[in-house]
């Protein structure tokens, strides 16, 4: 695969050379179907179908549990669906070519080795890719990690694992964002830095698909919500479409996950 | 493919658990081969044939670290969650297999030729010291060499194989390591005309520490334990869900 590595700006062009007036496209990056996943007798994921279109971002929202990690494994040809249909741009993610210009994703905050440097973690994953290893230095400069970029990561905080997973899922600057609980563990000024990064990255046409169980945050940061519980698909809706009725986006999330017949 | 080869070589030599294997497999083989020289009467190592059993423990330790190696190479990915990158980057994960493979065989080879030439040169001085003449020709230690870094490559790739299998680190270094020094060395005891068809007795017969069995024979049969390991290793990691 041939590389223009013009592609990649410089990290700290990335965030403000951006082009606020480009329209969002409506094409579907993501579309479930009737995706279900079973462990024996219990569905983690039962008969889920949601779209999600381009320069959107997505929460998704749902106590421990639900089935929101789950269903983006499974989005993410990490797991395979019991039945029904996970595609990315169209496709099955194992299906994609060059996968990781299309979809980049962080599911667990905590996958390194504790012994590897950040950035041989990153040139790791960027060799596997064929992507130029001068795009590691960039991410490590755009996530405000290179100062610590030849410490091991054992030495990290968890906010700074966060940033350096959230590089490498932006290492083939991809069009779609998988985050699986990003906030997590990261301190007020850390998730300011998310909330600017993401509306940032979504406003270039790009999408964000996000877990989360903080509410607030998520209130601040997305366009719309999936609720999940019990790996069913609740409510999806924008946030002002759900919160209409005077109730804040909590009223309607309790609400809606403690009326299912617990 | 190079891509994914680069990516696996930097793994290998991005932490420091190949140096500790490294170094563990030093002081094992130097424990070793010290006992066999110092304890052994003299006239029972007076052979060619004798010394090199002796030096069957080079063999081994090359064999085993390698294997070791081999399935610390995927096992450690489960470990630490690294295999979620990994196959997110390559969703189709036939070549994170492979080069798996390819770099942990030649990582093995490595382990094979250091094992073996620590053992040369540790019992080339313990002979010396205990004024035993040295019975190795040249052809001997070509064999020891060349069969003992092909018999640890071998190993490495089962390894692999192995490791992809069962998944858990402690299950596959306990497992390989149990595999060689207790269901070999027992099997060797009690049933020898079976233990020189294993893989740890072919791997000897290869690298010229056993004269059970012919080195044209021991070779392919090595290479069919690897490839059955590493085939298992493939249905499993192309198939099974990543937690």
């Amino acid at each position: 695969m041939p590389l223009d590595a013009s592609r990649y700006r410089p990290a700290h062009e990335t965030l403000d050379a951006l082009d606020p007036v480009q329209p969002p496209r409506l094409d579907t990056v993501v579309s479930c179907r009737a995706l279900t996943k079973r462990y024996g007798d219990f569905a983690a994921v039962d008969d889920i179908t949601f779209s999600l279109e381009a320069g959107t971002v997505t929460g998704m929202l749902g106590p421990n549990g639900a089935g929101k990690t789950t269903t983006l494994r499974l989005l993410l040809g990490l797991a395979e669906p019991t039945s029904g249909q996970a595609l990315v741009f169209g496709r099955r993610y194992r299906e994609l070519p060059d996968p990781v210009r299309r979809v980049g994703a962080v599911l667990e905050s905590t996958d390194f080795h504790p012994s590897r440097s950040g950035r041989d973690h990153l040139r790791t994953l960027a060799l596997a890719a064929g992507l130029p290893l001068s795009r590691v230095d960039e991410l490590l400069e755009l996530v405000e990690l290179a100062g610590a970029a030849r410490r091991r990561v054992r030495t990290y905080s968890l906010g700074m694992r966060q940033r350096l997973g959230l590089a490498a899922a932006l290492l083939g600057d991809p069009e779609l964002l998988i985050l699986d609980e990003p906030a997590n563990g990261l301190d007020p000024v850390g998730v300011r830095w998310l909330r600017n990064f993401l509306q940032t990255y979504a406003g270039r046409g790009r999408a964000v698909l996000l877990s989360s169980h903080l509410l607030a945050e998520v209130a601040l940061t997305v366009d719309q919500v999936l609720i999940i519980n019990r790996g069913r698909l609740l409510a999806r809706g924008g946030i002002t479409e759900l919160t209409g009725g005077g109730q804040s986006l909590e009223d309607v999330y309790v609400e809606l996950t403690e009326g299912e017949g617990s | 493919m190079i891509g994914q080869l680069r990516s696996e070589l930097l793994k290998q030599r991005s932490t420091q658990t190949t140096v500790y294997l490294f170094v563990a497999m030093f002081g094992l083989v130097a424990l070793a081969v010290s006992m066999h020289v110092i304890t052994l009467d003299a006239t029972d190592l007076a052979t060619r044939a004798r010394q090199l059993e002796v030096y069957q423990v080079g063999s081994r330790a090359g064999m085993v670290f390698a294997g070791i190696a081999g399935a610390i190479a995927i096992t450690a990915e489960i470990r630490y969650g690294t295999i979620r990158p990994t196959f997110l980057i390559t969703p189709r994960r036939g070549p994170v297999l492979v080069a798996k493979l390819a770099i942990s065989a030649l990582v093995g080879a490595v382990f094979g030729l250091i094992a073996e030439g620590l053992m040369a040169a540790d019992a080339a001085v313990a002979f010396g010291v205990r004024g035993i003449d040295n019975r190795l020709t040249a052809a001997d230690y070509a064999q020891l060499f060349s069969g003992g870094a092909a018999a640890a490559a071998l190993w490495a790739a089962a390894g692999v194989g192995i490791g992809a299998l069962v998944r858990n680190q402690v299950t596959a270094l306990v497992g390989l390591s149990a595999w060689m020094f207790i269901v070999e060395s027992t099997t060797e005891s009690f049933l020898p005309d079976a233990a020189r068809f294993l893989p740890g007795g072919s791997g000897l017969a290869l690298a010229g520490n056993s004269a059970d069995l012919s080195a044209a024979v021991a070779g392919p049969l090595l290479l069919l334990y690897a490839v059955v390991a590493a085939v298992a290793g493939w249905r499993a990691t192309m198939h099974r869900d990543i937690a």
